[in-house]
């Protein structure tokens, strides 16, 4: 087991060196420059040149990637040409409120798609089977930006059942301690604060929802049909189980293995999602940040942003890939 | 990216064509007609028929031209004055008075391109790379698992950005251009081709027919060209299929962070649909006609592929 997790880990350092070699001469090549983004058009090219030099963008590309590769070593992942402030501290800044949006969107999609996804394969071809396969299939084919749009106007505009911006109802105080606006209304026991963040994060959680749920549904149904057809699911109702028994030990929970990793691949999905739908709501998360970053060639926080999704992609990734070799012996095997 | 890695590969080998099955005719006349009696499939082929015709014969098919301000004194955006369909205009007009029914029908051929070409880049690359190293893996000695595993890293390190940061890093890379979006779709897509190609072939190369083939003594060069390249193509057309409907849908995400076609003349669904987002309290239909467009089209190559792998492969029927 051991052995297991030591070695999926040391896969991750050739992808993720590459990944930085790869990004960090890729974004060099951006058009214009940072200079441009900073100073505007009316600079003269003296002025450019300067801050060129400041930056240190005149150096050989393997040094500025040496720069970055030790400062690196030391946590440091370079300023942002935007706000001038650490990369890092902009992530830090930013995550709570896509970790937060992220998580309403992957319970929304787990909660809802697995009960969805089971009925539908308990009772194949019914009219729920046929509604939840047409339904996640029109989910995975609607632009989510476009989704994202449509909730607003009609649950936040037309009905004003929800809010349609921000994480929280402007000029609300309440008191912030971790940066995830629900947990510090529960943990400082302002109630109407978390119930104010909830209702924020319902439309744009929802938004983001929509791809992830259409993939746990549709896995789910699939892996519930399969492991139906198994001799052993066969073999349990005929020894006479309870049907509640061979429903939740036996076909549950080995539909549920496939499931699991999907899941964990959606937080590359729900990461990119939520470029799109929290410009929709002005939600300034990381999604937003980045969009910010390639408009104005903030080249540092666009390597370290995406270096860091890319991190925490594959971490999340190796995570569910313990978790299910702990409950499929099968795996550690092969 | 061990996991997402390892599902592509066990998609190839779960859908690669397998040869030996063939009853009397080729695994792929049997599989042809597991489709075409397959209702799925045809209503996925009918869609995809309707917008490449309508992509083909567009131009001929709009009554004006998708880019005159011909009405220009009938639309007020800023006054929320808009002119809804009519009898001249089928689908009214949008923000900058021209014919909606024209621009969607000539916008169908761009969205078409954008689609193809894009798929085309990230199976030719992908192919190419998935291909070097499922020959190289499967063929070669010790150097072919080396030249495989580098190749291999290359693609997980691909994999571990999600597709649309992908997308989006190259678009900012290249600026905003439809060729920009072409390419940033395609980029994305090309590590799925390249890991898909490469367990397909390996699966292929453990049959008996490419034993037969090397005991035979034929060189292994034309055992990975005539024999198990073929043989590995199902799972990656029906990848193909698929990433036609991603690719329109990141399309036009692409447009909506900016990052897309900023040409007004050429007009094309995802454009039009960002472009549309603005007046969607007051218009709501300039962003529903693109987007309905989009979806239709999209579904259209889903169920197309879909039933396409369920039927290379009946085991995988869900």
């Amino acid at each position: 087991m051991l052995r297991f997790i030591v070695r999926r880990t040391l896969q991750l350092v050739p992808t993720l060196f590459g990944l930085s070699v790869l990004l960090f001469f890729w974004l060099r090549q951006l058009p214009g420059g940072p200079e441009y983004a900073l100073l505007g058009e009316d600079a003269t090219a003296e002025q450019r040149a300067t801050l060129r030099r400041a930056l240190g963008l005149d150096d050989p590309l393997i040094v500025q990637y040496w720069r970055f590769l030790t400062r690196l070593a030391e946590g440091d992942l370079g300023t942002s040409l935007q706000t001038g402030r650490p990369v890092l501290d902009e992530f830090a800044l930013r995550f709570p409120a896509t970790a937060e949006l992220a998580i309403a969107a992957i319970v929304i999609a787990v909660g809802v798609g697995i009960p969805l996804g089971y009925l539908a394969a308990r009772r194949r071809g019914g009219i729920l089977d046929s509604a939840v396969v047409g339904g996640s299939l029109i989910g995975i084919c609607t632009p989510v930006f476009f989704l994202a749009f449509v909730l607003k106007v009609i649950f936040a505009e037309h009905l004003g059942w929800f809010p349609s911006a921000f994480r929280q109802t402007p000029g609300f105080s309440a008191t912030r301690v971790t940066g995830f606006f629900v947990l510090d209304g529960l943990m400082t026991r302002e109630w109407d604060s978390a119930w104010d963040a909830i209702t924020h994060l319902a439309l744009p959680g929802l938004a983001l929802s929509s791809i992830p749920l259409a993939v746990i549904v549709r896995m789910t149904r699939a892996s519930v049909l399969e492991v139906l057809a198994e001799d052993y699911v066969r073999t349990a109702e005929a020894k006479g189980l309870h049907r509640h028994v061979v429903r939740t030990r036996h076909v549950l929970r080995n539909a549920m293995l496939p499931v699991t990793t999907a899941i964990g691949l959606q937080t590359g999905a729900l990461f990119a999602g939520a470029v799109l739908t929290e410009s929709v709501f002005a939600f300034g998360g990381i999604g937003s940040f980045v969009y910010a970053a390639t408009q104005t060639r903030d080249y540092p926080a666009l390597l370290g942003f995406i270096l860091i999704i890319a991190c925490m992609y594959v971490l999340i990734n190796l995570l569910v890939d313990i978790s299910y070799s702990l409950l499929d012996p099968r795996v550690r095997v092969s | 990216m061990p996991t997402k890695a390892e599902r592509i590969d066990r998609l190839a080998e779960l859908t690669a064509a397998r040869a030996e099955e063939g009853r009397g005719h080729g695994v792929w006349r049997e599989a042809f007609d597991r489709l075409r009696r397959n209702p799925m499939a045809m209503a996925g082929a009918a869609t995809v028929l309707v917008f490449v015709v309508v992509a083909v014969v567009g131009p001929w098919l709009a009554p004006y031209s998708p880019v005159a301000q011909n009405w220009g004194d009938e639309v007020f955006p800023n006054q929320n004055v808009f002119v809804g369909p009519r009898a001249e205009n089928w689908l009214g007009l949008d923000n900058l008075g021209r014919d909606q029914f024209s621009r969607m029908v000539v916008g169908a051929r761009q969205t078409l391109l954008v689609g193809v070409v894009a798929t085309l880049l990230g199976f030719s690359v992908g192919a190419l790379l998935g291909g070097s190293a499922g020959a190289a893996h499967a063929l070669g000695r010790q150097w072919g698992r080396r030249l495989d595993a580098v190749l291999m890293r290359f693609t997980d390190m691909m994999l571990a950005v999600p597709a649309l940061l992908l997308a989006v890093s190259v678009a900012a890379l290249l600026g905003p251009s439809l060729a920009t979006v072409m390419i940033a779709v395609g980029v994305a897509q090309v590590p799925i081709f390249a890991r898909l190609l490469r367990g397909a072939m390996i699966a292929q190369a453990g049959r008996d027919y490419v034993l037969a083939a090397r005991a035979l003594g034929v060189r292994t060069r034309r055992i990975a060209l005539v024999h198990i390249l073929p043989n590995s193509l199902g799972p990656v057309l029906v990848q193909g299929t698929l990433t036609l409907a991603t690719a329109i849908i990141d399309a036009a995400a692409l447009s909506y962070l900016g990052l897309g076609n900023p040409d007004p003349s050429i007009p094309e669904w995802g454009t039009m649909l960002a472009d549309a987002q603005r007046f969607l309290a007051g218009a709501p239909q300039l962003a529903v006609y693109p987007a309905l467009a989009i979806i239709v089209t999209a579904l259209g190559f889903t169920l197309l592929g879909e039933a396409m792998r369920e039927s290379l492969d009946p085991r995988v029927r869900t």
